[in-house]
């Protein structure tokens, strides 16, 4: 059974975590070197997140449909995306195995993954804090 | 050894390898299906009288040579390869006939994908991103027979699932990987590097043993990668300085061949490291040759990774022990000794030991470093390097 019942959990999630992290002082600045505004296609449930990463600009994240024109488009279930944000997912072999699609110049989002390691504990963190222990547990 | 949560391993190109098979080139390519081919390659090896027999090998074997695109050049690019699927269109070709190093290879295979699903290169960038059944999700839909016959022994292209083209445009280099990419057919004949000279010949041989050497040290290592990369090192040790000592010796040049086709088995999939993270960015902003850089920055990246774990030590002792090079002590120890290997390896094959010898100035280090951090070699490298990591590498390598 999936994580998620709808986009808006989704987003409420997943979303929420993107939104602060653009926000943060210390880690947005290194995304945004990525230099580019990457997508998230999710499955199961459909649902879409928007990230500009670019240096100078701020950091809009959009929920569904998003004026922001992607050069980065990682598809893959929503379960996936939740389960590397808890650290439990090795992107290489996701990658691999065709669980995460990734079209574009996929190596200015494979810069940022090391950089994600921190983020991991504060995901479960917010997880806690909306009461969503349930998706940690899960 | 570790069991390892993961890998998968495919090798789905025909290799047919031998002496005097240009002329059987059309037999073995008519099995992939092919009728009416389309002969990629370039001016340089157009001269060299190569394609010509390729040409009458085709005819041989009941084949239609629907045309010869010759205009690939050294650092090929998107524009090429839309060029190259419409002449294929045009002149009716149902199949591609790589001959070529790794450029003509990888134009083919871009061209193929254009060809086959339409579109232009950067609609395909990416990993898995062509067409399937099942909504994206099952078999890759076919692309048209592609053969290669490859004229340097280094890439490896002719047996990747993988292209990286030139987008000039954008001045970036784009990267497919998928497995249709992989060629159906490659022919290993040692006629096809008769006219190559021994600098290139170094510089190529110098890129399959980074192939191999990383290849049996990334974390996406893998039992299958390993049996093909560690039989491409004892070849590499037995016939690299011989084929670049004497051009005219036939078996070395077939083995190094081989040893450049084995090696890139595990690279296909993935497994490769910072010597590729630091050499891309030397070829795109200060255009050193791929296989001379890699034969500059192999040796730091060795001792850099070699001290990791007990686990990377193991891996660089099996490298060492096929090459020949004492492998005894801890990671510190075999990650010298076998860089010193490959320093005075490439030191007898006379290329350049520094990255300033080949036009690389210090003030670009940052930016290399910079560039190095960001590519996707980096990220299965067996240790992961910082920033700052890599700009004390590339000054060892300066």
């Amino acid at each position: 059974m999936a994580y998620f019942n709808d986009a808006q959990e989704v987003y409420d999630t997943l979303g929420k975590l993107f939104v602060d992290l653009a926000e943060d002082e210390e880690l947005a600045p290194k995304f945004r070197k990525a230099d580019t505004i990457v997508r998230y296609e999710y499955r199961e449930p459909e649902s879409t997140i928007t990230v500009r990463l670019q240096e100078g600009q701020p950091g809009d994240v959009d929920f569904g449909e998003s004026e922001m024109e992607p050069e980065v488009v990682m598809s893959m279930e929503a379960d996936t995306a939740h389960r590397f944000w808890l650290g439990q997912v090795n992107v290489t072999v996701a990658l691999a195995r065709g669980q995460i699609k990734a079209k574009g110049p996929v190596a200015k989002i494979l810069r940022l993954v090391p950089l994600t390691k921190p983020v991991f504990p504060r995901y479960k963190a917010q997880l806690e804090s909306q009461g969503r222990t349930d998706l940690i547990e899960a | 050894m570790t069991f390892k949560d993961f890998y998968q391993f495919a090798s789905p190109t025909r290799v047919v390898c031998g002496r005097e098979l240009l002329a059987s080139a059309g037999f073995e390519f008519a099995k992939q299906g092919a009728e009416r081919v389309l002969v990629v390659t370039d001016q340089v090896i157009r001269a060299t009288g190569l394609v010509e027999k390729v040409e009458g090998g085709v005819a041989d074997g009941g084949l239609e040579v629907a045309g010869i695109f010759d205009d690939v050049p050294q650092d090929s690019d998107t524009a090429v390869v839309t060029r190259c699927a419409e002449q294929a269109m045009e002149a009716g070709a149902d199949s591609f006939l790589a001959v070529g190093g790794g450029s003509v290879i990888d134009t083919t295979k871009g061209a193929n994908v254009v060809f086959s699903h339409g579109g232009a290169i950067p609609d395909w960038e990416g990993v898995f991103q062509l067409p399937r059944e099942r909504d994206g999700m099952g078999r890759p839909l076919p692309l048209a027979p592609l053969g290669a016959i490859p004229t340097t022994a280094g890439t490896g292209s002719e047996a990747s699932p993988v292209a990286v083209i030139k987008d000039s445009e954008r001045g970036v280099k784009v990267l497919l990987l998928d497995f249709p990419l992989a060629p159906d057919l490659a022919i290993l004949d040692p006629e096809s590097t008769a006219t190559l000279p021994a600098p290139i010949a170094a510089a190529t041989g110098m890129d399959a043993l980074t192939h191999a050497i990383e290849g049996v040290t990334s974390t996406e290592w893998s039992p299958h990668g390993d049996a093909h990369a560690l039989h491409a090192l004892r070849l590499i040790s037995d016939n690299l300085e011989r084929a670049v000592g004497d051009t005219s010796d036939e078996d070395a040049r077939g083995n190094m061949l081989v040893a450049a086709n084995l090696a890139i088995a595990p690279t296909g999939f993935g497994a490769t490291g910072i010597t590729h993270s630091m050499s891309h960015p030397c070829g795109a902003r200060y255009g050193v040759p791929h296989g001379v850089a890699n034969a500059i920055n192999l040796p730091p990246v060795i001792e850099f990774n070699a001290v990791v774990s007990e686990e990377v030590a193991d891996q660089f002792r099996d490298a060492a022990e096929v090459l020949g090079v004492d492998a005894r002590g801890g990671g510190q120890r075999i990650g010298r000794t076998l860089a010193d290997h490959v320093r005075e390896l490439r030191g007898r094959l006379g290329l350049p030991g520094r990255l300033s010898e080949v036009g690389v100035p210090e003030e670009g280090i940052s930016r290399l470093a910079e560039d190095a951090m960001g590519e996707g070699s980096t990220l299965v490298n067996p240790r992961q390097p910082s920033e700052e990591d890599f700009v004390e590498l590339f000054q060892q390598a300066l």
